[in-house]
């Protein structure tokens, strides 16, 4: 089902999508927690792409007769998790952002009003 | 005059308020002297921020817009780390009459209250919202009664005194957006006493309400959830900060 040449463009399509996100992480543009589920989709296409046979195993077991509905079933069931991490991650960043600007604020307050007892001190 | 609470608070959350806060804090000077007032700029891209400083207000300035929860909240944390007795939240937009705020303390004290909320629907006086406002809140008083078992008349409203206890509860946790009527629930769950007393509110001077109409499905539609997920909240978990 897969011909060779197809084959091989996938192969170097995710090989170099691997390369340019181990780069980014390697120049710090890209934190390594949240390249990981990136990493090891681009591992596991690269996979299903060398050895097509698996395609058609796992869909088999999973009971879906034509292997390309399975491909879209998983690529979307990934895609899913994939957002749904990322919303938790957003979340957890809201709060965190508030707490901060709340305390950056509430300090340059107190230092505000340090500040001015201090003048009032001296003159 | 209130020998319990001789430290009070006003938080005046002002988000682009150029044309009230002169007014609000002025108000507050003349009818509620014996408060202290803290205004929140939440990151105002007016002259809110100009105003505030040339005129030496208390004011606290976010550095990035939170809304109007963390705006809130920023009073209360500063309310409760600086040691003071009741907060109440005035609207910078010239809302709320400062005039009811020693009543609302007064009130606060005798029934020994966690939370005083001025209600405009108890003696029906004053600027009562538009209609299809008013049929909002009376859907989320009832699904109040429906959580909690307590009518409140006036779940939305901003003008909300509350005590030392609660206050430290707000600073731990506060909601984001639209934070009353949540809010209103997470107080009633945890054992708090909350009563109203009748107030008069005016128009506003200026600016929009956060809510507007094509907002307002959306706002139902999360206040309720918000509500919903208050009640069955596990309450001893804090945010997760650390």
């Amino acid at each position: 089902m897969l011909t060779l040449k197809l084959q091989i463009i996938v192969a170097i399509t995710i090989i170099s999508a691997l390369c340019i996100i181990i780069n980014m992480i390697r120049r710090k543009s890209l934190e390594l927690r949240y390249a990981l589920s990136w990493l090891t989709a681009g591992i596991g296409i690269l996979i299903l792409d060398l050895f097509p046979d698996l395609i058609k195993t796992i869909a088999d077991i999973m009971g879906i007769d034509t292997p390309a509905n399975m491909l879209f079933f998983l690529g979307f069931c990934f895609s899913l998790g994939l957002t749904f991490v990322l919303t938790i991650a957003i979340s957890r960043m809201s709060v965190r952002m508030k707490k901060i600007a709340q305390e950056l604020a509430l300090y340059q307050k107190e230092l505000e009003s340090l500040k001015s007892e201090n003048t009032k001190k001296e003159t | 005059m209130q020998k319990d609470y001789p430290r009070k608070l006003i938080i005046i959350p002002a988000f682009n308020e150029e044309a009230n806060i002169e007014k609000t804090v002025k108000d507050i000077e003349e009818n509620a002297p014996e408060f202290d007032y803290i205004i929140i700029n939440d990151c105002s891209t007016d002259k809110t921020r100009t105003i505030c400083t040339q005129n030496n207000y208390n004011v606290i300035h976010l550095p990035v817009n939170l809304g109007i929860g963390g705006a809130v909240q920023t009073g209360y944390i500063y309310g409760y780390r600086n040691g003071y007795d009741l907060a109440v939240q005035v609207d910078g937009d010239g809302q709320h009459d400062p005039a009811f705020l020693s009543k609302m303390a007064d009130y606060m004290e005798r029934s020994q209250a966690d939370m005083v909320i001025g209600s405009r629907f108890i003696d029906k006086k004053g600027f009562q919202s538009s209609g299809i406002r008013r049929i909002g809140i009376r859907y989320f008083t009832i699904l109040i009664r429906l959580l909690t078992g307590q009518t409140i008349t006036d779940p939305t409203s901003g003008l909300r005194m509350v005590s030392q206890s609660v206050m430290k509860q707000f600073a731990e946790d506060y909601p984001k957006d639209y934070p009353e009527p949540e809010s209103v629930v997470t107080v009633l769950r945890n054992g708090k006493k909350i009563i109203e007393i009748p107030v008069v509110m005016r128009a506003r001077n200026g600016g929009n309400s956060s809510i507007s109409m094509n907002k307002s499905a959306y706002y139902m539609i999360k206040v309720t959830l918000a509500m919903l997920i208050a009640r069955i909240r596990d309450n001893s978990r804090k945010e997760n900060l650390c």
